[in-house]
């Protein structure tokens, strides 16, 4: 009985013209942005790849210099973006795309400490990801919202009665007949995407299955919307009051829940501004921390440590530079101070993004969305991962600059000397993207809260079946 | 006497919307062979009979029996047993009428294959190159004749009709009305709710005239004069009887 209904739903709505019309607009649209995007990214990671092999070779190139002279040379990394930033830039807007690795400081992507901007403005975006999960959904309300409501007042509701379909079988067979008509547009868009990512980038494995991870996800939430628009369809009495339900949900879930998710997430838990930040930096590295004492006092602490460690009586007699041993172990330090700041902000910015979830019972679009940054890799948690990886590469490269500072001089000279092969002997930032587990394990309350709507919303199509009557 | 076993029956039916009362004791019998017109004006009862039997409404009180079972406590028993027809037949616009019977089938639990689902079609005289076209080109006589070939592939025991003739014109009528005898004549049972007086001596074996949710009169359709059962009708319809 139940695949009968499932194909009549299929046949029925495949020809009504509004799948056609709608679902052809919205592949144009979705492979209009696609293209945009995928060209967008592949122009980005050339320029990431050779503004990236300039900068080193200028650092490979330095001419004979002191090798702490070179360390303020500096070094630019870059994040690279996976393929499946394709279809969803996340949180790029919002953050640089380039990290200044320099000594004694650690830089932030284009810092930018209340991250309200991130929080507020990364739902508003308009790309290929929208399309999927805020146009896609409103297809599926074109197409599903009279779905119970037009058999009633055509009366075919009755002729199903009087041949006794189980009411279970009616609903569940509409929501997977309507699934399987929808995945006509959707498939298209999925293989056109496909190509489009396998002709501009050569996709791993890992790539594959963010990929395939992203569109489960994405059925589970159109699932979602065709359950709870035919539920709707069959508890209110007129196709119009089930449209304009089934539109405030829409708009509830896409464009409220985000801003009321954002707003309660900073009252909750607000961000320093960035002036407050930084100075409290300053302030914990001159002061020092945990009785640590003072920057003053812990240099002349080190200097009677190392004094005694070689046995001198005077810096002068060191047999090792002692301006880059004090420098190391000022900026291990600071080091300390900065990790434990650093920290502490970004463990609230993902505070904050688990908070926005307080907006999760207006709709499943927030969940989504979250999902599908994190599988794009452009989330808070990847962008983390990245700047720890920077952050890992500046104390590696420093470090070797300090080590030749130091064996190349003794006491307080500072004639130290470096040259191009030493510059060459440091190893390029060799970065590549935490894999699909690390995603999985930063998204595992989206998916929880996804599964959580997707089991509300079948218990709303069960107990809708119960109100099937004629 | 030896009465026949009814295959439609109702015992002392009420059935009330909220306050109103929509049936009111109503007592019918329709035996096997049999065509029963239920003859009454708008708002008579006439549907909310038909809807109780196929377990749309429930009774307020008494019983509805189909051969002597209540569907209302074996739901079963409308969808092995019952045809319905309504007065628009309501089937889906987007699909042909082969594919409308085939479908409506299948949820019967008959499977019926493409060339079969014709000949039901062209036996329930619709014109062939009909069979194909989208339901939404059809008239409503055509629709009409698809309904009557989901009832009688469905082989019901009985078949509802609700004011099968409006709205169609005299031959198409008078064709319908043919089909209904024939299948009373193979032993279905057939209770149809009507207002049109002529349309109901054509076909029934027996004609009771409704109002107010009350059955007023009964006729033997074979006995009854034309001019007698029209006088009844309309004096009843006027509130003189
Ligand atoms: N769903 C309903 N709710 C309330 N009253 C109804 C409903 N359906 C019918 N009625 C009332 O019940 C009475 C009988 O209606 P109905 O059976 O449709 O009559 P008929 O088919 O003979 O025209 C009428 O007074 C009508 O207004
Ligand atoms: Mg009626």
């Amino acid at each position: 009985m139940i695949t009968a209904i499932i194909r009549k739903e299929f046949i029925a709505t495949v020809r009504d013209g509004r799948l056609l019309t709608l679902g052809c607009s919205l592949l144009l649209i979705f492979i209009g942005f696609l293209l945009a995007s995928t060209f967008q990214l592949q122009q980005l990671r050339q320029e990431k790849e050779s503004v990236g092999i300039t900068a080193k070779e200028q650092w490979n190139t330095q001419s004979v210099k002191n090798p702490h002279a070179a360390a303020h040379y500096g070094i630019y990394v870059f994040k690279p973006d996976l393929p499946v930033a394709a279809l969803d830039s996340g949180l790029r807007p919002f953050i640089g795309q380039s990290l200044w690795l320099e000594p004694h400081k650690r830089n932030l992507e284009r810092f930018n400490p209340s991250a309200d901007d991130i929080l507020a403005n990364r739902f508003g975006q308009t790309t290929t990801s929208f399309v999927l999960y805020a146009l896609l959904p409103l297809l599926i309300v074109a197409l599903t919202f009279n779905s119970v409501s037009q058999e009633r007042e055509r009366g075919t509701l009755r002729m199903l009665h009087s041949l006794g379909v189980n009411a279970n079988a009616l609903v569940f067979g509409k929501l997977l007949g309507l699934l399987a008509a929808f995945s006509l547009v959707l498939s298209p868009a999925l293989i056109v995407a496909l190509i489009l990512l396998q002709q501009n980038f050569t996709l791993s494995v890992d790539d594959l299955l963010r990929l395939t991870l992203l569109l489960l996800l994405f059925l589970v939430y159109y699932t979602i919307f065709v359950a709870i628009a035919i539920a709707a369809s069959a508890y209110f009495k007129t196709s119009r009051v089930t449209l304009f339900c089934l539109l405030a949900f829409w708009l509830g879930g896409v464009f409220i829940a985000p801003r009321l998710g954002a707003v309660a997430a900073q009252s909750l838990t607000p961000n320093p501004d960035a002036k407050q930040f930084w100075a409290a930096i300053k302030k914990d590295i001159d002061q020092g921390i945990n009785g640590d004492g003072s920057h003053e006092q812990r240099e002349k602490a080190f200097e009677a440590q190392v004094l005694a460690q070689y046995n001198v009586s005077r810096k002068e007699d060191l047999p090792v530079g002692f301006v880059s041993l004090n420098r190391q172990f000022n900026d291990g330090y600071s080091v300390r101070i900065h990790a434990l700041h650093f920290d502490r902000l970004r463990d609230n910015f993902t505070l904050q993004q688990h908070l926005t979830h307080l907006a999760s019972w207006l709709g499943p679009s927030l969940a989504i969305r979250s999902l599908s940054m994190t599988l794009a890799g452009m989330d808070l948690a990847h962008q983390r991962h990245f700047e720890d990886a920077a952050e890992e590469y500046r104390h590696y490269f420093i470090n070797l600059t300090e080590d030749w500072d130091r064996g190349r001089s003794h006491g307080t000279e500072r004639g130290a000397k470096g040259e191009e092969a030493d510059w060459r002997s440091v190893k390029d930032f060799d970065y590549s993207a935490p894999d699909l587990l690390f995603a999985l394990h930063t998204a595992r309350l989206d998916i929880v809260v996804l599964l959580l709507w997707l089991a509300l919303a079948l218990t709303l199509l069960t107990l809708s079946a119960k109100r099937l009557t004629p | 006497m030896n009465t026949p076993p009814a295959v439609l029956e109702a015992k002392n039916l009420i059935v009330n919307y909220k306050q109103h009362c929509a049936i009111d004791s109503l007592n019918l019998r329709v035996p096997k062979g049999c065509v029963y017109a239920l003859l009454g004006g708008n708002g008579a009862g006439k549907t909310t009979t038909i809807s109780t039997f196929l377990t749309f409404n429930s009774p307020t009180s008494g019983a509805v029996f189909i051969e002597g079972e209540s569907p209302h406590e074996n739901p079963d028993l409308v969808r092995a047993k019952i045809a319905y027809l309504p007065e628009n037949v309501a089937l889906y616009e987007m699909m042909s009428g082969v594919e409308n019977l085939t479908f409506f089938c299948t949820l019967a639990g008959i499977t019926i294959a493409r060339e079969q689902a014709q000949q039901l079609l062209s036996d329930s005289g619709l014109q062939d190159d009909a069979h194909g076209k989208r339901v939404s080109m059809y008239s409503k006589g055509m629709r009409q004749k698809v309904g009557l070939a989901i009832a009688s592939t469905k082989h019901a025991k009985a078949m509802l009709l609700d004011e099968p003739t409006s709205g169609l014109d005299p031959s198409a009528a008078n064709d319908f009305a043919q089909r209904i005898r024939t299948a009373a004549d193979n032993g279905m049972a057939v209770l149809m709710a009507t207002h049109d007086l002529f349309n109901a001596k054509q076909v029934a074996d027996r004609i009771g005239i409704m109002k107010s949710g009350r059955l007023v009169e009964e006729f033997d359709a074979h006995t009854v004069q034309h001019d007698e059962l029209e006088q009844k009708y309309l004096a009843h319809a006027r509130g003189l009887a």
